[in-house]
Formats: structure tokens, C-alpha cells, sequence
């Protein structure tokens, strides 16, 4: 029972919906920057620590980029595959963010190169079997799944997927802008359901491939649910905080409202809950069965185990949870965009920190000191970086919102209870 | 009983950019009124009589097998060495899983603003009510002296002079359960009370009047009540929300702490939450189907409504599969011995038969439900339903028997076989849920009134704009 | 209405008015005088709606409500209470661990932190809501209008309280007229009769008092004795039909009372079946001059064996032992229906249990048939330690091995040589006392009654080092708490009763007494003893393994033999150590016996 006006959007090709001058100003600079940036912090990382850790260091700037594009996508499939009203006018941002899904795919070259030459993945040491007493019958079976050649076609196979759907939904929706086709949105519609499915599948054989193989010999069947969980959540505070800083630099200023930081808010509040939920629903049944072959992983991940991600650890808990938790539980700061944004950039801070700690202890170097350190840092800001660069290019390219999806006014006159 | 779609009332295609009704036909606040309390005031048909008295008997026959229990033992049920949770525990999770569905269609669909969950919400809630009483009955008389059940709460006795033991999922489980069932009658009854109104307004026996006068509680519908109201359901549907994960999550800590192979697996929490939710929809179908026909509410509990149902039962059955897929995978990619065999022997070994039937019923059926035809042809998802939790049963069968019939000793292994008090318990458990959803139907408001009229009104003003 | 009670201002009929209702047929014309309403002036207008209008809050000007801040405080206190409460209880209170966690587990009790929050927060938030909107509120003004009935239903309601500053009555009905509300009216007082009905006090009274009478008989009961048995409304197990080892019972389809080992499993330890071994009786030798007592002995060995055939595997290594095992089976199997009869011809159970056994013996013992498989049976008996012995020696071997370092031998017997020698010398006066009565006490058993049973003379185990210090940790643990530690028969528990001057006590006997040497006390014979016991002694079968048994016999062989032994029988290379000791002794002895004469010498002059 709604009092407020319903409103009329904007003409398709209001200067509103295009790239603001600064921002496509600043595409090339974040371009090239970023790649000097990464690939610094990688060569840093591989001349004064090893292969094995300017790899993880790329590893884990890589899988941050990946993981909120890969939450973009399951974003926009989700808001076809509920039929969603309210979403339309953030959809665009999202979009945006999931085509990064074709870039990464070229990204994810360093890693799939390190696969063959044994410089990341310790399945790929010959020497591993012997050097952890892993029976042989065990190893034989183990190096069946993790091998160099199923490791890539997989790659391939995941990417196949993700970058069809991501370039099939953006396609679409790009030509909707143009034509104000409704069966196009029918069409994302229809095929949301099974694209999901896929979806899943892959996302949870991507983790197990990519991250928890790292420990060849660990296995928890909750891993691909836990980085998906931590993808979500970061897409949810990309969006918000890509729409705010869109609206601080003068476009969609009257399209994104009050009511859809809100609305994004209630569910990065939700998804807080959530990985907190997974994490310690996973962390929980390792720790109370106490079996060895599961606790290795958190024994190099916990205090008074490890000095180095130990603290972290506790630090996760503390503030990927705890505060996120209690800062947005209200609704007052929910309602304020700045204050969605900041708790967001909050957030995506500490995606990072949940992946530094899921996957650097495995290059056995601790942080690595201030050169570690810095070489973590540069990677992941230099990938930030470019694929902020990348986002501007494709999004200059195009309008910020899908201008004449059937729902756009529906999402415009949104209104939280 | 027909359970056909009558003419006119498919409403579950949608034009992207225009929103479906909700509540078809020339209905209107009173109409909707009318047709929710008719069911309650006209006196019961043959077809509630004679459905009543059968649910009444197996409800009785469950008290009686209860008595025998406490009389002789539980060595009347199968449960032997080595399988101790035998069919009691089965049926609690069968129980607590379908009692899921009810409060998550209230809290997480109204969260998520889904409207179209208020013509079904009052049943779904009614539904976990009585689904947790079937639940909360077997673990009760599966403590061996269940006289003594009360020693489960943290209480200072003279007698034992100890407290129970909080690091055990057994008693998470009594706290969880106990919580989620407190909670969703609160939830229940509060979403209730402005029906009960309507109830006792429109009474004209005085007797009906004070009773239904009493339960609702003096409410006069003033703005400023609901305004509270409505603040507090928006406050009880999220703590419910997050308290339906948990509640089903710490079931599958009972497994899934233990290290027996098969039980002990990360990823039980978020499976065993998409199984209930999975189970708990497939129950609202089975029972809305029938309850709209017989009714005759179809213009309130639509096409759309059941369409959207069969939509999560596809969901969350790929999500199960998904789970069981990994699960096995990770069984053979782990490489642990007993993990590996546990998860063939349950496919291959003496239980596959019961395994089969589990992933027929919950893998294979609901994917007749990629096509639209079977998603809007109620005898179709009425039959599924039926499928899902049969199959869902056979899960929490296959979950508990299987594993413990086979572990770590082989000398210690051996078959499991029911014996007819657990098939009469099983049977019975059906009886008392049916038992007092039937009570439900002719006592309580079985649509919540309130909300289908702001529905209405919300579907009205939207009219009344298009018109100008 | 959550207002205090509205002061009355306007007086109609004799009743007060509340204020002025008036009705509305659709919510947009609703909302529309809510508007106007709010914007005359008027605070304490309400709107009585059959359900939640959108955007009526604004249009009347409603606060927000203080709900969500009980429900937070009120969730904060339930994890408050949830952690203390596990924390006190399994942390301070009540410790006791359980699967290796620690006494505080916070993982552990996160669930319950959580479904307490919930649960307070819930309370919380329900209480709270009906507390702040002032119900349940029965008696309300509203209702007495039949009208109002349908505000449930489909009827608005616009309601301008007399209580608002604003208000007067023509006034309100004007502007209310003027919205376009039909059925103006005042909204008067309840005058329905407030006295409750003096019949629902008398059932309510009479209600309670019933009521009351379980409490006051259970009260009652809590204050007075009764020499009658408690009530028993749940069994409890306490009839459970419970019966002694050796009864019969109608409680199992076999009819014992006692269950056989379960199918498929043996016992620790269980695996041995040597029955010489386990007896110390040369059972061939045995069977010849007693059949039916080795029948029995073999019979009570192996009772448990029938189950073997089920898993025969376990013991297949020897064939022998199956043999043994395959005619108990028979002999079980045969003595089923015996067992069964009495039972069901007689009044068995008034029959003294332990009558049993010897009625089936003598039935056996006259069956001819059944001699036959006795016959056989001490054949395998024979082959029994013939193929046991390579598994034997396997261990000796390896104890062979252990021998070989000499360090260990003098290491043993040392001290075991010298401690009789200090021992005996501190302790003779008592061991003087004590010794006339000894052989009286030891009379009966090595007297008049003539042993025939033929005791493995020599002790089945291959002697060694290894096997000495086993059977003397076992001896020192298990025999010398009466023999003491030398054997003389003056261990502590003996010194106590000596001193207690215990009537009962019958004296443990010297082991260094010549009747207990093993030409006349054979090692099967003292085997036997420590396994069965003797006059006071209990038997020890059930606490020290076969093996241990035995290897106490050798021990108390050796203890014997380090009474009188030559030096000749030390072996060669161990002799120089002893005798430099012996003689490092004597001169500290004769040092001593000087000074003491020295001594005496002074005191005497």
C-alpha cells in the first residue's frame, strides 16, 4: 500500500547514465598502474621470497578480483531468477563488475603456467609424496584428480561457463538499453535457473581446485560454500560502494536511493551472518572431531600455532564478524549511503585479510616479512587497481543503468516497508 | 475433490514489468473475509469427520505404542548393536526438517518481501508447529526414561548435584529445538491474533465469542498496534529467520561432530538447512493442494503460489544433490579409508536400496519441475510432494543407518530391521500431526486475512493507477 | 490505545464519551483524513484499520516505536545468561572433562549462546509489543459499538480521542462529516456490568481448590515416613527379573541366566587353550586316572568355546585346538536338553544351583557313548602343547637375546640374595614367634589327604631373565602383601594381624618351607594354588594372567632356591662379583660384631 509516486525514468540517453569525465579519465592511469603494481609485487614477491610465495601473494589478489566478480555474476542471475523489482537500478554496476569474469579468465594465465612448471601447488612436487609420508596407494589415487593436465581443462571448463553466462547476460541486457525488448528480459529469465546451477557446480570445484588444493591433502566438503559465501558478501560491497562513488561523481544520482543502499545494506548485513555461519560451522565440526587429517589446515592457521595467521585468525572473527555485525545492525546506519559505503570498503578490506589468511600459510613463509608484505599489498592493489581501470573502460562504453528493463520504474518508486 | 485448475484462476504468468495477483477473482476485504471463515464456521463435512477420526486413531495408536515403550523398554524398537539411533532419530529429523519450512516461508519470504507468501504462511507456520510436536516427541521417549527427561534442563538439583553437559550437540539439540519451537509459537500466534479478532467480531454464539474474545487478546486493530505490530514481526521474522538455520545446523552437529564415517562431513550444516527447507516445502504442497480444493480457497492460495513452491523444491533439491555429489567426491578425493567405503557401502552395500530411493525421489523427481506445465498442474506436484518426502525420510534413513550399521569395526557390523512398534511410531507420528492440522483447519484462521488484504489493497491501488 | 486513561469531557446519556469515531469504506479516502486530521491539529486521533495500512504512521503522525532497543537489550542479556550459565556450570561449578575439550569450550557453547539470544530476544520483542500497545485490554469503549465489529472485517475507522486538546464533540463530528466518514458517532463507556458473574467465581474457586490437592498430598508425603515400599509409577527397572550367575531364567530362549560371550568376539586374552597351561594339570595323565574330573576341568575351560564355531577362523591357526573345540561343541550341544530338563520337570528353581553341574557329570559319567570323545579328547590334548611349543619358544628367543647381556642376571638375584639374609636377621624374634605354629597350620593340607593329581611338574614356561623379573614384579605386587617379600610368610597384611592378634587369621605360609620344594610340592601344584587358592588364601586366576602365574612359580622357585644355594650353581662369570660382596659383607659384619664387642667391653669396665 504504497503512498509514493510511481517514477518516470529518465530518457535512455540522460548524460546521468553515462561514465563521469573523472572517472574515465582516471581508466588508464588505474590501467597501467595496477599492472606495474601487480606484477611488481609478484616479481618482489618471487626474487626475495621464492616462486612459491610471489605466486601466492598473485594467488590471493587474483581470487580477491575473482571472487567479487564471480559475486557480481551470481548477483544478477539471482535478481532474473527471483524476478527481483527493487535490484534493477544496481543491476548495471553489477554487470559491470561480471564481465571482469573475461579478463581474469586471461589473468588466471600465471597460475595455470604455474601449475606446469611446479612453482604454486605442492601436488606438483614430485618430492611431496615421499617428504609427508602419504602412502603411495593414497598418492596415486590423490595426483588422479590433481594433475596438470585435468588441473587445466578444468580452468578451462569452469571459465568456458562463467565467461558464456557473464557475456550472454551482459550482452542481453546490453540490448535491451537499445531496444526495450520485454522477451529479453523473459529470456535472462528462463535461463537464470539452470545458468545457477552451473553456477554452483563450478564455483565449488573452482575452490576446491584452487584454493584447497593448495593443502594436497586437506579436505573439507564446506570449502566451496565458504569462499562463495565471502564472494557474495565483497560483490554485495562492491556494488554498493561502485554506486556510491558513481553518485558522489554526479551520475545515477536520482536512480540509486535511500532505499536501495538500505535494502543492500539488510543484505550485506545478512551475508555477514552468513560467512560468519560457514566459518564457523566448518572451523566448528574440524575443531570439536579433532581428527588429523582435517586439523592440519587450522593448526597452521591458529593461535598459538602460528604467530603470523594466529592472530589473524582471531582478528576474523573479531572483524570480519563481530564489528561489521554490530555496525550495521541498526537500521539508522543502514538508511545512511555513506555510512553502506564505508562499511562496505570495511568489508572489502577484510575479504582480503579471509583470503590472505586461507591461502598464504600454505607458502610456508609466514608473511615473509615487510618485503612479504608489501608484496601481498601490491599485488592485490594492483589488481584492484587494473580491474577498476577495466570496469571504467567497459562501463564508458555503455549506460550505468539498463535504462529499459520493464522494472526500472519499479525499481525507481522502491520503497522499504 | 478436484484438483484441477478451475477457469480463470492461472495467474502465474507475469509480464516482466506488470505484477501477477495474488488474490483473484472479484474479491474484496470481505470476500476474503467470508471465504477463510466459512471454513471455520460452517459445520465440518464428511470428508473433515471421517479424515479426523482416522488421523485420531494412528494418534492413538502412537499413545499406545508410547505406553508400551515406557512399560517395557526400548528394546521394542529395532534399535540394536550397533545401530542405537535407529528410526526414532530418523523420524525426529524427518519431523524437524519439515517443521522448518513453515517458519522460513514466514520469516525469510517476508524478509525478502515476497508477497506471495501470506495466503500460505498461517498453514506453513501451523504446519511447523505440529511437525516439531511429532519432532520433539522421539528424542523425548529415545532417552530410555523419558520420566526423567527433565534432567536435561540446566537445573540445581538436590538429587544429582550436577549440570548437564553444554559441550555436547545433545543438548545444543534440547536448546535449539526448545527455542525454535517456543519462537514459532510466538510467531504463530502473534501473525494470528488480528484473525482471532475477526473470529470473535464475527461470532454470534457468546461462547465462541469469549474464547476466540480471549485469545485475541482485546485487539482493536488501532494504527498505533500495528505499527508495533508490525515492528515486532518484522523483528520476530528475523530472529527466526537465522534461528531456522540454526536449529538444523545443530541437528547436523549431532552427526557431524562424531567422527563416524559418513556423519562426520563439513558441509552437513547448509545441507541439512536445504534438506529441511527442501522437505518442509514439499509438506505445504501436499497439504495445500488438497486444503485449497477442499476450501475452495483457490482464489486466495493460487496457482502462482504453488508454482512459486515448486520453484524452491527445484532449488533446493539440485542444492541436495549438489551436497550429495560433493560429499562423495570428497569421500574419494580425501582418501580415507573408512570415509570412502562408507560412502560406497551406502550405494552399493546392503542399503542401496534405501540410497536409490533417496536420490530417485529427491535428485531425480523435482526436475519435472523444469517444466512449466508440471509446476502449475497441482495432482503432478501434489505427487512429487508425496515422492520428495518419502525420499526425504529415506535421507535421514540412509544418513543414520547406513553409517552406524558399518564403521570402524567390522565384527561389530550389522543389518538394521524395524520392528512394528517403530513402523506403528512412524505411522502414528503421522496420525497426531494430521490429527491436529485437522483441529487447525476448523479452529483457527488457516489464511492469514490481515495480510491478503494489504496484499489486496496493495494489488487494488496498483489497479486503480493503471486505470487512470 | 496505549493512552493513559482519557480524561471524560463530555457527559451523553449519563455515560462518558471517549471521543468521536466515524467510518471510511477504502484506505486511499483514509489516508486522505488522516491527513487533514493530523493537519488541523489533532495528536490523538487514531485509525482503526482490519489491517496494516501503508503510510498510515506518517499520515497520523505516529513515533516510531522503542521496540527494536528491547529486543537488543533483551537479546544482549540471553547471551549474557547463556555464557555465564555454561561457563559456571561446565567451567567452575561442575569440571569434569569429556572428549579432550577444555572445561571452557566457547566454540561449544556458541549454540546455546545463540538459541538463548534468540529465545530472550523473542521474548523480548513479543512481550514488549503487547505490553506497549496495553493488551490484552478486554473491557474496551470501541467495542460497545456493534458497528465497530467490522473493523476486523473490511471497515476503516478514523477516531478522534476526547482526550486531545482539540477536541470538542459538534466539532469532530463536523470535520468528520467533512472528510466524507459515514456513521458519525461518540464513542461511549462500557456500560456492560464489571461485576464478574458470582457462578465463574464459585467454579473458579472450586477449580483451585482441586487443584490444590495433589500439591497438599504431595507435601504431605514429603513430611511423613511410611514403612511401605515407594510408589512405583514409572517401573525404573526396579523389577527387572534379576538372577544370579548360575540360575535359570525364563528371560532368554536358552534359559541361563548368565550370557555366553557374544558371537564372533573373544575375550582379551582368551585366545589361549592350553588347557595344561591354564590348570597346571597334566590333563592326559589326569584323564587316565580320573576321567570324569578331567572332563570337567576341560568342560569348565572351555565353556565359553561353543560360540568358536561360529568363528572358527580365530582359532583355525591349530588344528588341535579345533579338535578340542569341536568335541566341547558336541559335549555342549549334548548337555543342552540336560540342562533344560530340570528345568522344565521340576520345581528347578527351589533346587540349590550348584547341584547342577555334578548332576550332569554323573549322567555324563554314566553315558558309555560318551567316553569315547574323552578318549580323544586327551589325545588332543596331547597335540595341543606339542604344536604350542614353537609358538613358546618364540619369545624365548627372544629372551635368549636378553640373557646374553650379563648385566641383567646379578641384577636380579642379587638383591633377591642378599635382602633374605638382612631380612632374616632383623626379623627373627618374629619370625620365631610365628614359626611353631606354621607347620599345625600347614598339617591338613600337605597330610592326611593323598593327592593324586598328576601336577605338571615342571614349569611350561622357558626360564629366563626376562620371565624371573616378571614373575618378581607379579610376586612383589600380588603374593608379598602376606609372604612378604622374601617369602617367609610375614607380610605386611600378616604383621598387622599378628599384632591385632586377629582370631580368624590363618598365618600365610613360609614359602622357604621344605614341604613347598618342588620335588614334593610340584610347580603345576603351586600353579594351582596361586590360581585357585588355599585355605584363606583366595585364588588369583581372575586377577594375574596364566603366564604371570607361571611366571610367579618360577620366581618362588628361585626365591627357594637362594636359601640354600651354592655358590657352584652361580654361573662362573657372576661368582668373582658375588664373593668380593660376601666378603665386603662379612668384614663390615665382623667390623660391626668388634665394635659391639668393643663396645660392651667399655660399658662392662
Amino acid at each position: 500500500m504504497s503512498h509514493h509516486q510511481a517514477v518516470a525514468p529518465k530518457p535512455a540517453d540522460d548524460p546521468a547514465f553515462t561514465m563521469p569525465a573523472l572517472l574515465s579519465g582516471m581508466s588508464l592511469p588505474l590501467c597501467i598502474g595496477g599492472l606495474i603494481a601487480l606484477v611488481g609485487g609478484a616479481f618482489l614477491g618471487t626474487t626475495s621470497l621464492g616462486g612459491k610465495f610471489g605466486m601466492s601473494a598473485y594467488l590471493t589478489a587474483y581470487m580477491y578480483a575473482f571472487t567479487i566478480a564471480l559475486g557480481s555474476l551470481f548477483f544478477v542471475l539471482i535478481q532474473h531468477l527471483a524476478r527481483a523489482g527493487w535490484s534493477v537500478v544496481v543491476r548495471r554496476v553489477a554487470e559491470l563488475m561480471m564481465v571482469m569474469l573475461l579478463p581474469l579468465a586471461l589473468m588466471f594465465l600465471p597460475i595455470a603456467f604455474s601449475v606446469w612448471n611446479g612453482s604454486l601447488y605442492s601436488w606438483t612436487d614430485p618430492g611431496y609424496q615421499a617428504e609427508h609420508g602419504v602412502p603411495a596407494a593414497v598418492w596415486a589415487e590423490k595426483i588422479r584428480w590433481l594433475n596438470p593436465q585435468w588441473f587445466t581443462f578444468r580452468a578451462l571448463l569452469y571459465f568456458g561457463i562463467w565467461c558464456a553466462t557473464a557475456w550472454w547476460y551482459y550482452s542481453k541486457s546490453q540490448r535491451q538499453d537499445e531496444t526495450g525488448e520485454v522477451t529479453l528480459t523473459e529470456s535472462m529469465q528462463a535461463r537464470s535457473g539452470p545458468a545457477v546451477i552451473l553456477f554452483s557446480f563450478c564455483t565449488a570445484f573452482a575452490a576446491f581446485d584452487w584454493v584447497m588444493s593448495l593443502a594436497p591433502m586437506w579436505f573439507s566438503t564446506m570449502f566451496g560454500v565458504y569462499i562463495f559465501t565471502g564472494s557474495i558478501l565483497s560483490a554485495h560491497c562492491a556494488i554498493a560502494l561502485l554506486s556510491f562513488v558513481l553518485q558522489k561523481q554526479g551520475a545515477i544520482r536520482d536512480e540509486v536511493t535511500i532505499e536501495h543502499y538500505h535494502d543492500l545494506g539488510k543484505l550485506i548485513f545478512g551475508f555477514i551472518c552468513f560467512w560468519g555461519y560457514i566459518a564457523f560451522s566448518q572451523y566448528m565440526l574440524i575443531w570439536y572431531a579433532n581428527i588429523p587429517e582435517e586439523t592440519h589446515w587450522f593448526a597452521g592457521r591458529y593461535p598459538g600455532f602460528s604467530d603470523t595467521f594466529g592472530p589473524i585468525a582471531i582478528a576474523l572473527m573479531v572483524l570480519h564478524w563481530g564489528l561489521p555485525f554490530l555496525g550495521i545492525m541498526s537500521r539508522h546506519v543502514r538508511r545512511r549511503p555513506w555510512a553502506v559505503a564505508a562499511w562496505s570498503l570495511y568489508i572489502l578490506v577484510m575479504h582480503f585479510v579471509d583470503l590472505y589468511w586461507a591461502i598464504m600459510p600454505e607458502a610456508n613463509l609466514g608473511a615473509g616479512g615487510v618485503v612479504g608484505v608489501i608484496s601481498s599489498l601490491l599485488c592485490v592493489i594492483g589488481m584492484v587497481a587494473l580491474m577498476l581501470g577495466l570496469v571504467i573502460v567497459v562501463g564508458s562504453g555503455t549506460r550505468l543503468i539498463p535504462v529499459r528493463d520493464p522494472r526500472l520504474g519499479e525499481s525507481l518508486a522502491f520503497e522499504n516497508i | 475433490m478436484s484438483l484441477a485448475v478451475p477457469n480463470g484462476l492461472d495467474n502465474s504468468v507475469e509480464r516482466p514489468g506488470t505484477r501477477a495477483p495474488l488474490v483473484l477473482g472479484e474479491s474484496s476485504y470481505h470476500s476474503i473475509t467470508e471465504a477463510v471463515c466459512k471454513i471455520a464456521e460452517n459445520p465440518p463435512s464428511k470428508l473433515w469427520v471421517i479424515s479426523f477420526l482416522v488421523a485420531v486413531h494412528l494418534a492413538t495408536m502412537l499413545g499406545l505404542c508410547i505406553a508400551y515403550l515406557f512399560y517395557t523398554g526400548v528394546g521394542v524398537w529395532g534399535n540394536r548393536n550397533p545401530v542405537f539411533w535407529g528410526w526414532p532419530i530418523v523420524n525426529f529429523v524427518f519431523w524437524v526438517g519439515i517443521g522448518h519450512a513453515g517458519t522460513l516461508i514466514s520469516a525469510i519470504l517476508y524478509l525478502f518481501r515476497q508477497e506471495w507468501r501470506t495466503s500460505i504462511n498461517r498453514t506453513a507456520e501451523a504446519m511447523t508447529i505440529f511437525a516439531v510436536v511429532c519432532a520433539g516427541t522421539f528424542p523425548g521417549i529415545h532417552v530410555g526414561r523419558a520420566w526423567l527427561a527433565f534432567w536435561l534442563a540446566p537445573y540445581p538439583s538436590l538429587n544429582l548435584w550436577m549440570w548437564p553437559q553444554f559441550r555436547s550437540p545433545l543438548l545444543w539439540d534440547v536448546f535449539a529445538v526448545s527455542t525454535y519451537a517456543t519462537v514459532s509459537l510466538l510467531f504463530w500466534y502473534m501473525g494470528m491474533v488480528p484473525d482471532l479478532a475477526t473470529f470473535r467480531d464475527r461470532s454470534k454464539n457468546p461462547f465462541r465469542r469469549a474464547v476466540y474474545g480471549v485469545l485475541s487478546l482485546g485487539w482493536s486493530g488501532s494504527s498505533r498496534h500495528w505499527m508495533r505490530y508490525e515492528k515486532a514481526y518484522a523483528l520476530l521474522a528475523a530472529f527466526a529467520a537465522p534461528l531456522v538455520l540454526s536449529v538444523h545446523t545443530i541437528v547436523s552437529f549431532d552427526f557431524a561432530v562424531s567422527q563416524v564415517p559418513g556423519w562426520h562431513t563439513t558441509i552437513f550444516p547448509p545441507y541439512f538447512v536445504a534438506g529441511a527447507i527442501f522437505s518442509g516445502f514439499a509438506m505445504v504442497i501436499t497439504l495445500m493442494v488438497p486444503a485449497r480444493a477442499i476450501f475452495s480457497i483457490e482464489k486466495l492460495i493460487t496457482i502462482r503460489h504453488l508454482e512459486n513452491m515448486c520453484k524452491i523444491i527445484l532449488t533446493t533439491g539440485m542444492i541436495v544433490g549438489l551436497a550429495y555429489g560433493t560429499e562423495f567426491f570428497i569421500a574419494w578425493y580425501g582418501q580415507v579409508t573408512e570415509e570412502k567405503f562408507a560412502f560406497i557401502n551406502r550405494a552399493m552395500g546392503p542399503y542401496w536400496w534405501a540410497y536409490w530411493t533417496m536420490i530417485t525421489c529427491n535428485v531425480i523427481s523435482p526436475n519435472i519441475f523444469w517444466w512449466k506445465k508440471a509446476r502449475t498442474t497441482p495432482w503432478i506436484m501434489f505427487v512429487v510432494s508425496i515422492f520428495v518426502n518419502i525420499g526425504m525420510w529415506f535421507e535421514r534413513f540412509v544418513i543414520t543407518v547406513t553409517s552406524l550399521s558399518r564403521d570402524y569395526l567390522p565384527s561389530a557390523w550389522a543389518y538394521f530391521e524395524p520392528t512394528w512398534v517403530d513402523w506403528a511410531m512412524l505411522i502414528g507420528s503421522f496420525g497426531l500431526f494430521f490429527t491436529l492440522f485437522l483441529l487447525f483447519c476448523r479452529l483457527m484462521p488457516i489464511v492469514n486475512m490481515a495480510e491478503t488484504k494489504a496484499t489486496l489493497a496493495k494489488e487494488l491501488h496498483m489497479a486503480h493507477k493503471d486505470g487512470h | 490505545m496505549s493512552e493513559t486513561k482519557p480524561a471524560p469531557k463530555t457527559v451523553a446519556d449519563g455515560n462518558t464519551v471517549h471521543g468521536v469515531v466515524a467510518e471510511f469504506s477504502d484506505v486511499d479516502s483514509l489516508l486522505a483524513a488522516c491527513e487533514r486530521v493530523r493537519d488541523a491539529g489533532y495528536t490523538k486521533a487514531d485509525a482503526f484499520t482490519p489491517f496494516p495500512v501503508h503510510g498510515i504512521d506518517k499520515a497520523l503522525g505516529i513515533k516510531p516505536t522503542v521496540l527494536p532497543w528491547i529486543a537488543l537489550t533483551a537479546g544482549a542479556i540471553g547471551t549474557c545468561t547463556a555464557l555465564t550459565m555454561q561457563i559456571w556450570m561446565n567451567g567452575i561449578d561442575y569440571q569434569y572433562i569429556i572428549s579432550g575439550k577444555p572445561y571452557i569450550s566457547l566454540p561449544a557453547f556458541i549454540p546455546v549462546s545463540f538459541e538463548l539470544t534468540i529465545l530472550f530476544a523473542s521474548f523480548g520483542t513479543f512481550f514488549g509489543m503487547w505490553a506497549l500497545n496495553g493488551l490484552p485490554r478486554f473491557s474496551n469503549p470501541m467495542f460497545t459499538s456493534p458497528r465497530f465489529d467490522r473493523a476486523t472485517d473490511d471497515t476503516f475507522f478514523l477516531y478522534l480521542d476526547a482526550k486531545d486538546k482539540r477536541f470538542n464533540e459538534e466539532g469532530a463530528k463536523a470535520l468528520l462529516g467533512d472528510l466524507g466518514g459515514a456513521y458519525i458517532e461518540p464513542v461511549v463507556e462500557d456500560d456492560s456490568p464489571k461485576k464478574i458473574p458470582s457462578f465463574l467465581l464459585i467454579a473458579i474457586a472450586v477449580v483451585i481448590a482441586f487443584s490444590m490437592i495433589p500439591a497438599l498430598v504431595v507435601a504431605r508425603m514429603r513430611v511423613t515416613k511410611s514403612s511401605s515400599p515407594r510408589f512405583h509409577i514409572f517401573p525404573d527397572m526396579d523389577f527387572s527379573p534379576a538372577k544370579d550367575a548360575q540360575q535359570i531364567s525364563t528371560l532368554f530362549a536358552d534359559g541361563r541366566a548368565m550370557r555366553p560371550d557374544v558371537p564372533g568376539t573373544v575375550s582379551r586374552g582368551g585366545l589361549d587353550w592350553d588347557v595344561d597351561f591354564q590348570t597346571g594339570i597334566d590333563m592326559e595323565k589326569l584323564a587316565q586316572v580320573d576321567a570324569p574330573r578331567a572332563r570337567q576341568l576341560v568342560a569348565m575351560m572351555q565353556s565359553d568355546t561353543e560360540v568358536v564355531e561360529a568363528d572358527g577362523e580365530v582359532a583355525g591357526e591349530e588344528e588341535a585346538v579345533k579338535e578340542v573345540v569341536e568335541e566341547t561343541t558336541e559335549e555342549v550341544q549334548a548337555d543342552e536338553p540336560s540342562t533344560d530338563e530340570p528345568s522344565a520337570d521340576e520345581p528347578a528353581s527351589e533346587e540349590p544351583a550348584a547341584e547342577e553341574p555334578e548332576a550332569e557329570m554323573t549322567e555324563e559319567a554314566e553315558a558309555p557313548a560318551e567316553e569315547e570323545p574323552a578318549a580323544e579328547e586327551t589325545e588332543s590334548t596331547e597335540e595341543t602343547p606339542a604344536e604350542e611349543e614353537p609358538a613358546a619358544e618364540e619369545p624365548a628367543e627372544e629372551e635368549m637375546t636378553a640373557e646374553e647381556t650379563p648385566a641383567e642376571e646379578p641384577a636380579a638375584e642379587g638383591p633377591s640374595e642378599e635382602e633374605p639374609v638382612a631380612e632374616a636377621k632383623t626379623e627373627e624374634p618374629e619370625a620365631e614367634a610365628s614359626k611353631p605354629e606354621a607347620p599345625t597350620a600347614l598339617a591338613p593340607a600337605s597330610g592326611p589327604t593323598v593327592d593324586t593329581t598328576p601336577w605338571l611338574t615342571d614349569n611350561p614356561l622357558a626360564i629366563d631373565a626376562a620371565v624371573l623379573q616378571r614373575g618378581q614384579q607379579q610376586f612383589n605386587i600380588y603374593c608379598s602383601v602376606c609372604h612378604g617379600m622374601n617369602g617367609r610368610g610375614n607380610g605386611l597384611v600378616n604383621q598387622r594381624a599378628q599384632r591385632i592378634l586377629a582370631t580368624t587369621w590363618t598365618p600365610p605360609s613360609n614359602l622357604h618351607d621344605a614341604t613347598l620344594y618342588q620335588d614334593v610340592y610340584p610347580d603345576g601344584k603351586l600353579f594351582g594354588t596361586i590360581s585357585n587358592g588355599v585355605r584363606k588364601m583366595p585364588g588369583y586366576a581372575a586377577q594375574i594372567r596364566a603366564k604371570d602365574r607361571w611366571a610367579i612359580v618360577s620366581y618362588v622357585r628361585a626365591l627357594q632356591a637362594s636359601q640354600n644355594a651354592s655358590l657352584e650353581e652361580v654361573p662362573a662369570s657372576q661368582r668373582e662379583a658375588i664373593e668380593k660382596k660376601q666378603s665386603e659383607v662379612k668384614a663390615e659384619l665382623e667390623k660391626a660384631a668388634a665394635e659391639e664387642a668393643a663396645k660392651a667391653q667399655k660399658t662392662a669396665t
